[in-house]
């Protein structure tokens, strides 16, 4: 949690936030039949889908609206003045490109670009594969400047996959070759640990946690995707090449 | 009479449930799973029931109920190890065990501190068992006099009281919280009339929102980041000698354990506060009875048996309302609702009609993990430890890949990671600001409980709100939820505060 007295400058604004959620409840709820018949029932107030949604609108309001007194009342007009300076000044920025900060955005683009981007497209080991060792080269080396090597490293390659997919050149690689999507991002995985290895080789003690996080990446996946899929049947989010591969030693498929 | 046939039935089961070996391998391995996920600094009980409930979801209810209450007790337990051993909690519901518990471990008493807090847990939740069967038959009496009224009302009272309750900062800001999640159980097609709430045209949420990857993302993603951008890092692990029960210093502090025990099954029953909250009531009221309070912060034993019973007792004391009421006493009980509800098992008044001896196979359930949670505890202690030792940015990203993996696996239904994420950094920023989470997960479940008793009640009382002011129960509860909004307005706050005063002064002068 953020120290105490910044916390409550946040709060005029999270406040003034949340607030204007609850009217933009409000203001959905009463889009919702109140009267005449919806789905064969005759709308009174009191039946209406708008009941709870409009007085959860109304206390949100409310309540965001005290919170920003509170706050603004702890804080003072002056200090909520130099808080509003700050936000409109640089050190915003350099607040934005923080250590911290960057930990925060590196994680949440491995999320996003998994599950929004990858995960229906690209077979589930390959990219559990890649999001367990691109997370661990981050985080494991302790290194703030390595961390955004890596980050940068793997960003533009999930930047080079939204335009293969945007461009719809998905549908014409796999026309040429059925796994075409997951042998790019095969190759993109062995760049990423080629790039990672040649900035860690010099130092011993990276060296070791390297192999380390790439045992894990590559041992994890195999071992819980496996029971997921072969013991608790749950099919993949995407089945490509390495589920290829793994159904036809399962069924035993070469015999 | 009934009560020889509940404890012939209580028996039956647990005899026809250690007769599968099945049962007896899951039972110790979820506790095993649990006692590792408690240790673990950033990992909770919480998370481990949430993704074991994707896990069970092939499994009888027998067998999914044995693995997801064993990590629960294994989880609330587990904390205790890292809190002793490194002075980091392993879960809030240990961080007041560390405060005497790390101090006895640098003294050379890290296995005697062990010993007793993996017994007094066994305590704990036995005790709690004890409750769980006596208190339900009289909780469902009642509750079967219910109407919608007073259903709306205990769910409106669990989202207001744990916004009260679990808040680090304002509580305005629990009740934020707790109204968000109600906000988001409101998203889909409503059940009375079918009208599409929220859902912006997007077929995939007319159903509404999933409750369990809401769960695990509002829990588990926070968590990871956390951990993660701190740097959390494990310092030198103390030596563990001999793990000892001390069954000695437990007999000696009988009145202490029992006074634990009641704080925590009383905390557990009150919805959406946890573990955590019964741990620090008990060892404030074991500091204040005790005879040497100055002794409390340096390795005093009697502090960490207080903790480790009372938010051990909170694990039953959660099961009771959830299971009579349909109202989870803590986080990891709400993911049991969720577990629950995924096989076929409704929670709340009419469980003993549907499935009647449910609630005693629970119990029966509660003692076998006590037992198995202190045979691991007793014998593994110095092995599972080991594991204090595996670095955050090794096992969190596996964490997350299971969170994703495992709300995936439920419903086979991508979108539900297109909300967990969303939800798990929305729930990030807002445990950042100084909201909490429990109130959240307590709206999400409780929100469509209270939408639709409220609208029963009203169509059967014409509109009317006179039936919450004329019922005892719903007036009771009316009351409480007003008295909870005004005493945090400052004037009847220092009201109430000086009308105290005045009480205790009146009574030290009689003394």
């Amino acid at each position: 949690m953020i120290e105490k007295e910044k916390l409550r400058k946040a709060d005029v604004f999270s406040g003034a936030v949340v607030s204007l959620f609850g009217l933009w409840i409000v203001s959905q709820a009463l889009k919702m039949p109140m009267k005449d018949s919806w789905g064969g029932v005759m709308n009174v107030w009191y039946v209406s889908p708008a009941l709870l949604p409009l007085s959860i609108g109304i206390i949100i309001t409310l309540l965001g609206l005290l919170l920003c007194r509170i706050a603004l009342k702890t804080v003072g007009p002056g200090e909520f003045k130099n808080t509003v300076r700050w936000l409109l000044s640089r050190r915003l920025v350099w607040f934005l490109s923080l250590d911290t900060t960057m930990r925060f955005y590196a994680m949440a683009v491995l999320f996003l670009t998994l599950v929004f981007l990858n995960l229906s497209r690209i077979d589930f080991f390959l990219n559990a594969v890649l999001f367990l060792f691109a997370f661990i080269t981050m985080f494991y080396f302790f290194d703030d400047a390595l961390m955004k090597k890596f980050l940068l490293f793997y960003l533009a390659g999930e930047i080079l996959f939204i335009i293969y997919f945007a461009l719809g050149l998905e549908g014409i690689f796999n026309g040429v070759h059925a796994y075409a999507t997951d042998l790019l991002a095969l190759c993109f995985l062995a760049g990423y640990v080629i790039y990672s290895w040649r900035s860690v080789r010099e130092n011993p003690d990276l060296r070791k946690r390297y192999r380390l996080g790439l045992i894990v990446s590559l041992l994890a996946p195999f071992i819980i995707g496996p029971i997921f899929k072969y013991f608790l049947l749950v099919p993949m989010p995407k089945e490509g090449l390495v589920v290829a591969v793994l159904d036809y030693f399962w069924y035993l498929e070469f015999m | 009479m009934l009560v020889l046939d509940q404890i012939s039935t209580y028996f039956q089961l647990l005899v026809q449930t250690v007769s599968v070996p099945a049962n007896i391998a899951i039972l110790f391995g979820s506790v095993l799973l649990g006692i590792m996920f408690g240790a673990l600094p950033g990992l909770t009980s919480t998370l481990g029931v949430a993704l074991l409930t994707a896990v069970t979801y092939g499994m009888s209810a027998e067998s999914a109920m044995v693995c997801l209450l064993a990590i629960y007790v294994g989880g609330t337990y587990g904390g205790s190890y890292s809190s002793i051993l490194i002075n980091i909690p392993g879960t809030a519901a240990s961080a007041a065990t560390a405060l005497d518990g790390y101090p006895l471990a640098r003294k050379g008493e890290a296995g005697r501190a062990i010993g007793l807090s993996t017994t007094s847990s066994a305590i704990g939740t036995i005790v709690s068992m004890l409750f769980l069967v006596s208190i339900s038959p009289i909780i469902l009496h009642f509750a079967l006099q219910f109407t919608s009224f007073e259903f709306f009302l205990l769910a409106f009272f669990g989202i207001m009281i744990s916004g009260t309750l679990t808040t680090p900062d304002l509580v305005i800001k629990g009740w934020i919280s707790g109204f968000l999640g109600l906000f988001l159980a409101c998203v889909g097609r409503d059940k009375l009339q079918f009208f599409p709430r929220f859902t912006f045209g997007i077929p995939e949420l007319d159903s509404g929102v999933e409750v369990v990857p809401v769960l695990i993302g509002a829990f588990g993603i926070p968590q990871i980041i956390q951990v993660l951008k701190d740097r959390l890092q494990v310092s030198d692990v103390q030596k563990i000698q001999r793990i000892l029960p001390e069954f000695k210093t437990i007999v000696r502090n009988v009145p202490k354990i029992v006074r634990s025990a009641l704080i925590g099954v009383g905390v557990g029953c009150v919805p959406g506060i946890g573990e955590d909250i019964a741990a620090w009531v008990s060892y404030g009221a074991a500091k204040n009875t005790s005879k040497h309070p100055e002794n409390f912060g340096k390795g005093e034993i009697t502090a960490v048996l207080s903790t480790e019973v009372a938010n051990n007792a909170c694990v039953g004391g959660a099961i009771i309302p959830l299971l009579n009421l349909g109202i989870p006493g803590s986080p990891p009980a709400a993911m049991l609702l969720g577990a629950l509800m995924l096989h076929g098992v409704t929670p709340g008044p009419m469980i003993t009609f549907e499935h009647p001896t449910f609630i005693i196979e629970c119990a029966a359930i509660l003692l076998l993990a006590s037992m198995a949670m202190w045979v691991v505890g007793m014998t593994l202690a110095k092995q599972v430890v080991k594991v204090l030792r595996i670095p955050a940015p090794i096992f969190m990203p596996i964490v997350g890949m299971l969170c994703i993996i495992g709300s995936y696996s439920l419903g086979i239904n991508i979108w539900n990671l297109y909300l967990m994420i969303p939800v798990g950094i929305i729930s990030y920023f807002l445990s950042e600001m100084g909201y909490p989470i429990a109130p959240l997960v307590i709206g999400v479940i409780l929100g469509p409980m209270a939408d639709e008793n409220l609208r029963r009640a009203l169509m059967v009382s014409q509109g009317s709100f006179l039936p919450m002011f004329t019922r005892p129960v719903s007036l009771a509860l009316v009351l409480i939820i007003l008295w909870m909004v005004l005493v945090q307005i400052p004037l009847v706050r220092n009201l109430k505060n000086k009308a105290i005063a005045k009480v205790f002064r009146k009574r030290s002068v009689k003394r």
